[in-house]
């Protein structure tokens, strides 16, 4: 049993580490470790606390640069991992697997223990990253054990709940595909304040037993031993005539550490659930969820309202973008019936550009991928002019569904339609495109626009530059022209390594 | 060695990718014939005990393998159509994956194999870079590691030159005595040199199975040859099941399977395993 545990983490990690895409992804993990801890001279600082700037050493460095760390493990670790089932799928080497001896449970365990070494070892590239920091800026000097600390308290909890996820998700048929990684994005959004909004409140402590995040123990952490909850992390302002305050860091006492225990074993029966749903790579099985949804609700749903848009299927048969943009509809016909519904709630008066700016990411999301996903990209080159315009094709296939979703919406829709939300219409096109062809896969643009939104919606307008779609407010012109440059800039990234790809090939 | 009684596989839908399948073979070499859709990647995904039966029973050397897949588990190798690689893993990595699956702790034992596959020269090399012959090579070496008592191999050869065709043939002929081999394909030459019985199977059936020598006497006055012209040979292919045919200078030789002579010109001809399944196919019930 130990032996195919071990072969199965061996082969993940090794599978993965060797990938290219997974070197530079470390390289900038470990790379923006040290943008986060500024230099003091310049007004900001890593951690303010009341005011004060903590003392760079390495209780209060790793302590920072640890909760950054627990979010980026749990946001965009969760995408890079959650491939670990369907890659066996692809290759066939599941189906290999499941013929032999293995037990379900060890192969699951497996993949468990694959994440977590994965997203151990990027976060050990990062706290190195930054112990680095604490050297440089040499206000104190490095304590390994102070520093590593840190992270062993609020990131081995993190790890294990989005391994744990990540497994879940792959096995549950219907959230195995982009609707699982939307839910995933709420889900964790959701997860990520709701131990302290409820301890804020007034709430039971029982919930720092599901504390997966840290968030929870750092918010008692502070207000009982520092007596503040006023902590800023992260690139923060502080007042310069304040002198800085010398922060320990983290330490636990006994309840703590049963907290953080039981925070980071608390996942653990969501793997029985995973066992509970797992195909086995049985192709009966494997074929329904491979199958886009047929059993899910959104499957049913696009399966009624087919009829409905079978006038796209026709259009679909003609050549250039809108034949792209309307297969699209065609194969999604949900995009029609949100496409309505925003129609009539704008018509009615109503601002919906919150919720058709989040689906509109979501249905432009695999626009710029799904040739190369689903192998079909050879015939699409193949056509006249499609290899050498294919970026240009799929912007303005995407852009085309987009106003298809937004036209009512931006025209009637309140406040006045604004240039800031046309360009943002641009904005999430290009993006879409640009890093559907850069990464390959749909998730890497729905976790960096999910989060931006979801950032921007936040902020309520406070931060102009955040406020992509002038959601609470209008945001000022170079903001606007910011965010066109933008979306230019990426279109040129997507079309120059679209031309690396095709000389390679 | 192995049994199956009555086996069903009834999909989600209502389709039927088995039907009522029942065949009990005891060594060799089982040519799996039949064109695509017949059911043949399902039987053998249900023999290789990914998938059960819906109804029916497998057994393995008496072992029913719904109750107790482990029994074949042990003794089994299969390789899958499409069968894919790690790119990134070594030959010997990739191999050594599979031989912890089943349990294989010998490096020896890895070695041994991918100089089975002779791959051995390009063991530490990564997979990605490899051609299709070779990773489908790689494939039976992993199917082959735990010295299997049944080979499992779904459509093995598609995708491969004819070179590498024939190489994968020859290591599937030298596998041994005392093991069963079950190869599909639905290309007759893959098997015609190596098989030691062939069913045939058409719809989720089994239309026939039967020792090579036995297929072939049963197309016996059922082949008929001759030679046409151009313009007759376009009508012929409209009318007639054409096994073969070959331009030369002096008309177009075809061979067409039919019960009936086909026209006064054409001749009796000795049945290759070609027009023996095609006989089967149009005229078995």
């Amino acid at each position: 049993m130990i032996q195919r545990i071990a072969a199965i983490v061996r082969a993940d990690v090794l599978v993965r580490f060797r990938r290219f895409s997974t070197l530079v992804i470390f390289l900038l993990l470990s790379a923006s470790a040290l943008l986060w801890v500024p230099d003091p001279k310049t007004g900001r600082t890593l951690i303010s606390i009341g005011g004060h700037r903590a003392l760079y050493n390495s209780g209060s460095i790793g302590m920072a640069t640890a909760m950054l760390a627990s979010i980026f493990v749990g946001l965009f670790g969760f995408y890079v991992i959650s491939n670990a089932v369907r890659r066996d799928v692809m290759t066939r080497c599941g189906f290999v697997a499941a013929s032999t001896e293995m037990r379900t449970h060890e192969y699951l365990l497996g993949k468990f223990l694959g994440n977590v070494v994965f997203l151990t070892t990027f976060m050990t590239g990062f706290m190195l990253a930054a112990m680095v920091m604490l050297i440089i800026r040499a206000e104190a000097p490095l304590q390994p054990l102070v520093f590593a600390s840190q992270y062993a308290i609020l990131i081995p909890s993190t790890i294990v709940f989005v391994s744990v996820l990540a497994i879940l998700f792959e096995s549950i048929p219907w959230l195995s595909g982009r609707f699982g990684d939307v839910v995933y994005f709420f889900f964790w959004a959701a997860a990520l304040g709701v131990v302290v909004n409820s301890l804020e409140h007034g709430g039971s402590r029982w919930l720092l037993y599901f504390d997966f995040n840290g968030f929870g123990y750092l918010f008692e952490f502070t207000k009982n031993v520092w007596h503040t909850k006023n902590m800023s992390i992260g690139q923060t302002s502080f007042d310069v005539k304040q002198a800085p305050v010398v922060v320990q860091g983290l330490w636990l006492n006994r309840e703590w550490f049963l907290m953080r225990l039981a925070s980071t074993l608390a996942p653990l029966p969501l793997l029985g659930i995973a066992l509970l749903f797992f195909h086995r790579f049985d192709p009966a099985r494997v074929r329904i969820g491979g199958e886009k949804g047929k059993r899910s609700w959104i499957g049913m749903l696009n399966r009624m309202t087919k009829p409905f848009v079978r006038p796209f299927t026709a259009l679909a048969m003609r050549g250039g973008a809108a034949s792209d943009a309307a297969l699209t509809i065609a194969s999604t016909p949900i995009i029609a019936v949100t496409a309505i519904a925003f129609a009539i709630a704008a018509l009615a008066g109503s601002d919906v550009s919150v919720p058709a700016f989040c689906a509109l990411g979501i249905f432009v999301a695999d626009i710029a991928t799904r040739e190369r996903r689903a192998g079909t990209l050879g015939f699409v080159y193949s056509a006249p002019k499609l290899k050498s315009q294919f970026v240009m094709w799929k912007f303005t296939s995407s852009l085309i569904v987009a106003l298809f979703v937004m036209a009512i919406p931006l025209l009637r829709g309140a406040p006045a339609p604004s240039p800031a939300r046309i360009v943002a219409v641009f904005f999430v096109c290009a993006a879409a495109t640009s890093l559907g062809v850069i990464s390959g896969n749909p998730k890497t643009f729905i976790v960096v626009y999910l989060t931006l939104w979801y950032v921007s919606v936040s902020d309520k307008g406070a931060t102009p530059s955040l406020n992509f779609a002038a959601f609470q407010r209008v945001p000022p012109s170079a903001v606007v022209a910011g965010y066109f440059a933008a979306s230019i800039a990426l279109l040129v990234a997507a079309e120059g390594m679209h031309r690396r790809i095709l000389r390679r090939t | 060695m192995l049994k199956l009684e009555s086996v069903t596989k009834r999909f989600r839908g209502g389709n039927y990718g088995v039907r009522d399948l029942s065949l009990d073979i005891n060594g060799g070499v089982l040519g799996l014939l039949g064109p695509n859709g017949a059911g043949k990647t399902t039987l053998m995904q249900m023999i290789a005990t990914i998938t059960k039966p819906t109804s029916g029973s497998i057994t393995f050397r008496g072992a029913d393998l719904a109750r107790d897949p482990d029994a074949l588990r042990r003794k089994l190798g299969y390789l899958p159509q499409d069968f894919g690689v790690y790119d990134n893993l070594t030959a010997i990595e990739f191999l050594s994956y599979f031989a912890s699956l089943k349990g294989v702790r010998s490096r020896a034992r890895v070695q041994e194999m991918l100089e089975l596959v002779n791959l051995h020269s390009v063991s530490n090399r990564a997979i990605g870079g490899f051609s299709g012959g070779m990773k489908q090579r790689l494939g039976i070496a992993q199917a082959l590691i735990n010295d299997p008592e049944l080979v499992i191999v779904d459509e093995p050869t598609a995708g491969l030159d004819p070179e590498e065709r024939v190489r994968f043939r020859n290591v599937l002929s030298d596998l041994g005595a005392g093991k069963l081999v079950i190869l599909s394909t639905h290309i007759v030459s893959d098997i015609e040199s190596i098989a030691t019985h062939i069913a045939i199977m058409r719809e989720g059936r089994l239309v026939s199975l039967a020792a090579p020598e036995d297929l072939l006497r049963g197309a016996e006055g059922n082949v008929w040859e001759m030679i046409v012209s151009s313009d007759r040979y376009d009508e012929l292919r409209r009318t007639a099941k054409v096994s073969t045919a070959l331009r030369k200078s002096d008309g177009v030789h075809v061979r067409i399977v039919s019960r009936d002579r086909p026209s006064s010109e054409a001749s009796i001809a000795e049945p290759s395993l070609e027009d023996a399944f095609l006989y089967t196919m149009s005229y078995a019930a």
